[in-house]
């Protein structure tokens, strides 16, 4: 009779497992499944062949040798890394400090005080993002040099026959990159500062606390959560910098882990690529380690919550006559962050070879360097590429990311996973980035390495998660119900994202484009390993003509660059305002 | 059932015939095809016919150069597609590492773009990665034997004197160091300068010159004092060492290329030259890569950069010229050892790339981490 009695066939664990596995796989939207892979392309062969670069010798032609340890060995008994490694620290540290203390002065000035004049801030915000980082840098190398501006009249005023100021230093270091962070703090502060609710200042005024006090005992500590966020996101970028330590540190002997690992390509020959891997191993672990932490922070944040289901109206503060101290300072700062280093490129353009300002260099200028660089057919091109480069990498970031966010919003199936993989670039630094995709075109059976396309597909890594970070927050503020609707009238998901969702995350999908766009034609640390003769960028080409002497038509060619970004920027603007999808 | 019969179709005879005499050229030319090696080795009468034929097909051809892009890059490029209007000629020009790095890079990936290869100290990593074609041009022999490899992996295309260059308003001329040794003065702790990223000009050629000049025993304590006058290093270009100097951020630029002082001092700037005595000396080469996919026009090219005709459009560039007929520009006369009494010391491509690793090694102990 026991033998009649059915039995239900046995299953093991695992068994169970796996089908539980394929049931929650089939339940995955074919979309989903096709950006999990696309993502795991783009992403996942660069660390591989970054960690094997790590852990191989290199061949005198760069290929693979032999499997070894020695290159992780090697760090600490390389001479100095502690030192570069100390350097990076400290770098990324004082300068993120610089630029948000700077910014949120700016910032707090803007949005919570009647300072007059202060909406100009915004316009030398969105000026300072069409530069790039390295034309910035080279305008304040020639304001502070020894024989700059600022070191001429501090020996007049002093009597002093030596310098006083050695721009090429550690201090020098983190004023620029500090300078070239304060507009973006600006940016993303005022967005905070404009969202306070203001009740809570008021009911320390009325207690009796004056502006000082408020600031310090109710504003500042409310606006904590944003602060060390956007202070870790500064250290990261400073931690990774490559422009700055490379044209700036040098040449005072001051060197962090990012020259390290450029040196390690361009310097030794053959191109010491596992040491390169080595080093961008140890960045990367680092970064991965600050973005840990960051993450622990914005967890917690939710206790600093200002804006509630109560309405809320930011509050200016009346300054009285301290608005117009207010509004003087804002107007030193845009002179000393903006007026004075593009003042100072536009005179070395006008000069036909720089030797410092004098009196007589005024008698030399001459429109030379403009005829020469409207002249050149190498100029022409590096501007194509780079708005190719820029239009294309921001393209394919937004679609990419506006699909990936609303997945990841909406929970779908695999949107979780989505999310991760496209935040992942993040703890690649640029030129970590740069080796990982040398490594990678190089040993492609398709010949890749050298052109566009390659720094294409690199850049678009790269701003994954800037993209993410815009198209989430835009996919976060609909509201489920509109969909609803959609599902309910008949349409597909597809037919639901593309007319219903789409259009509502127009705005942060645009502004998502233009960052991007922004972020992508001023990159150098990763291009300067990519590019070829028929592929070279404005910011390389600024570079490695900086690099070669040719400092007068690197100021011509730098200028009509930010010139002509400035005008994009504007233009998308403005479109931007006249079809409602103003860009904030 | 019926049975299947197979249709047969006639082919005429003149197709088949046709057919025949397609696949036989096919592979005659294949079987003809010239190997790279045959092209770069043409000899004989019919060597340019060959060349012309074959560079017609291909169209155009790159060169990577170190050259300076407007004085001489550019009318070069003018002079050779106007003698060959059929032949697009593009370049690119980067510091010789730059070159060096991306040419190994592009023969690691199969997309060779760079058919020539031209400047100081490129030849030697090249062939030693075995990413070069040695070659022949009937143009080398007027050219003195020390200025192309006999195995052809390399030929000169301008040679090089390297010096001092001095800010003209910090550094009085009764004050400019007139030997090696006088870099050692105390006097100049600070006000010293050099490239550390050319692969000439610059720092690892400079410690290369002093232990070939000193032996390795003296040039070690020699580097020792050296270090103790804190000299500046930029990564960047001798050029930019020079600017340095120009600029007044540096009193005193060491192994710079001797006539970039001089181009800037007549436009005006506060620099002059200083050779020192031997005077370093260089040669500036071009080579052929392997994987080239314009070999034909290559190696017209490289005719064409060996020639008189050229060598003397980088003589109006202020370059020296390789070719023993073109005479160098009148104003660079102040710095031909020749012409001022001083010996030159002439540092080859062998020779630069078998002491690098102990140059290198000294730098870094002398100079290196900080």
């Amino acid at each position: 009779m026991s033998d009649q009695v059915e039995r239900a066939p046995f299953r093991s664990a695992a068994s169970a497992d796996r089908t539980a596995f394929a049931a929650r796989l089939m339940g995955w939207s074919p979309g989903a499944l096709a950006l999990i892979a696309l993502l795991l392309v783009l992403i996942v062969p660069p660390l591989f062949y970054l960690v094997k670069t790590s852990l191989y010798t290199s061949e005198f032609d760069g290929s693979f040798g032999d499997f070894t340890f020695e290159y992780y060995q090697n760090l600490l008994a390389t001479p100095g890394f502690l030192a570069h490694f100390r350097n990076s620290v400290v770098f990324a540290l004082c300068s993120g400090t610089f630029a948000i203390v700077f910014g949120a002065v700016q910032a707090w000035i803007v949005e919570r005080t009647n300072a007059p004049f202060r909406r100009f801030v915004f316009l030398q915000a969105v000026i300072s993002l069409g530069v790039p980082h390295v034309l910035y840098t080279i305008g304040w190398l020639l304001l502070l040099g020894k024989q700059g501006p600022l070191n001429q009249f501090l020996m007049h005023v002093t009597h002093s026959a030596q310098p006083l100021f050695n721009v090429n230093s550690m201090v020098g270091m983190i004023l620029i990159e500090g300078m070239i962070w304060t507009p973006l703090g600006f940016l993303m502060l005022s967005a905070v500062m404009r969202s306070f609710d203001a009740s809570f200042e008021e009911a320390a005024m009325m207690s009796g606390a004056g502006p000082l006090k408020t600031i310090g005992r109710i504003t500042l500590p409310l606006a904590a959560p944003a602060f060390l966020a956007l202070f870790l996101l500064i250290c990261i970028r400073a931690f990774e910098a490559f422009d700055i330590p490379a044209l700036v540190g040098s040449a005072g002997g001051v060197s962090v882990l990012s020259t390290d690992i450029y040196d390690s390509i361009r310097h030794e020959l053959p191109p010491n690529f596992g040491q390169a891997g080595a080093f961008s191993v140890v960045l990367m672990a680092l970064v991965i380690g600050l973005l840990q932490w960051q993450g622990r922070v914005l967890k917690s944040a939710e206790r600093f919550q200002t804006i509630t289901s109560r309405g809320f109206r930011p509050r200016v503060m009346d300054l009285g006559r301290w608005r117009f101290v207010a509004a003087a300072l804002l107007g030193f700062l845009f002179l000393v962050l903006m007026v004075i280093p593009i003042g100072m490129l536009v005179i070395t353009s006008l000069l036909p070879f720089y030797d410092g300002l004098r009196a007589e260099t005024f008698a030399r200028l001459t429109f030379e360097n403009y005829h020469v660089v409207a002249g050149s057919p190498s100029f022409r091109q590096a501007i194509g590429n780079t708005l190719i480069l820029g239009a294309s990498t921001a393209t394919i970031v937004c679609l990419l990311t506006a699909g990936s966010a609303w997945l990841a919003v909406r929970r779908f199936p695999g949107g979780a996973l989505i999310n991760q993989l496209a935040t992942l670039p993040l703890v690649f630094p640029a030129i970590v980035l740069g080796v990982a995709f040398l490594q990678l075109f190089v040993n492609l059976p398709i010949a890749i390495y050298g052109t566009l396309s390659a720094i294409i597909i690199a850049c678009v890594v790269q701003y994954l998660p800037y993209g993410m970070r815009f198209s989430y927050a835009g996919a976060l503020q609909i509201s489920r119900e509109l969909e609803e609707a959609a599902l309910m009238a008949g349409a597909g998901r597809f037919a639901t994202f593309r007319r219903i969702v789409l259009p509502l995350m127009a705005p942060s999908v645009s502004t998502a484009w233009l960052f991007v766009m922004l972020l992508s034609v001023r990159a150098v640390g990763m291009p300067i390993l990519l590019a070829g003769p028929n592929s070279q960028v404005v910011a390389v080409t600024i570079f490695d003509q900086w690099t070669n002497g040719q400092i007068t038509v690197v100021a011509a060619f730098g200028l009509v660059w930010t010139a002509l970004m400035m005008c994009i920027g504007l233009v998308f603007h403005r479109m931007a305002q006249r079809y409602g999808v103003a860009v904030r | 059932m019926p049975k299947f019969q197979p249709r047969t179709v006639r082919v005429p005879r003149y197709l088949a015939a046709l057919a025949m005499l397609i696949g036989m050229t096919s592979v005659a030319q294949t079987a003809c095809a010239a190997t790279i090696d045959e092209i770069a080795h043409l000899s004989g009468p019919d060597r340019e016919k060959v060349l012309l034929e074959g560079a017609r097909k291909e169209g155009k051809v790159t060169l990577y150069s170190a050259m300076i892009e407007d004085q001489a890059l550019r009318p070069v490029a003018a002079a050779f597609r106007k003698k060959y209007p059929f032949l697009q000629m593009d370049f690119w020009r980067a510091d010789s590492r730059d070159l060096i790095n991306k040419t190994l890079a592009e023969a690691r990936g199969r997309a060779v773009i760079g058919d020539l290869v031209e400047g100081g100290g490129v030849s030697q990593a090249l062939r030693r990665a075995k990413v070069l074609q040695p070659f022949r041009s009937p143009m080398l022999a007027a050219y003195d034997k020390q200025l192309y490899d006999p195995e052809g992996y390399w030929a000169a295309t301008r040679v090089s004197y390297f010096g001092l260059a001095y800010n003209t308003r910090l550094i009085k001329s009764e004050d400019v160091p007139q030997t090696y040794d006088d870099l050692l003065n105390p006097k100049y702790k600070g006000k010293l300068c050099w490239s550390g990223s050319g692969e000439t000009g610059g720092e690892t050629m400079f410690i290369t010159f002093i232990r070939l000049i000193k032996g390795d025993e003296a040039a070690d304590d020699y580097l020792r004092r050296l270090s103790e006058q804190h000299v500046i290093t930029y990564m960047s270009s001798a050029r930019e060492a020079v600017n340095k100097t120009m600029e007044g951020e540096c009193g005193i630029a060491l192994n710079i290329f001797l006539h970039h002082p001089i181009i800037s001092a007549r436009k005006g700037a506060s620099v002059a030259p200083k050779p020192l005595d031997p005077v370093e000396m260089n040669a500036s080469v071009v080579t052929l890569a392997k994987g080239s996919q314009h070999p034909h026009a290559a190696m017209l090219l490289i005719d064409y950069l060996l020639s008189r005709e050229a060598q003397e459009i980088l003589e109006g560039a202020n370059y020296f010229p390789a070719h023993p007929d073109a005479e160098p520009s009148k104003m660079l006369a102040s710095i031909i050892p020749s012409k001022i009494g001083m010996k030159t010391k002439f540092v080859s491509e062998e020779v630069l790339f078998k002491e690098r690793t102990k140059s290198l090694a000294l730098q870094k102990k002398y100079f290196g981490a900080r």
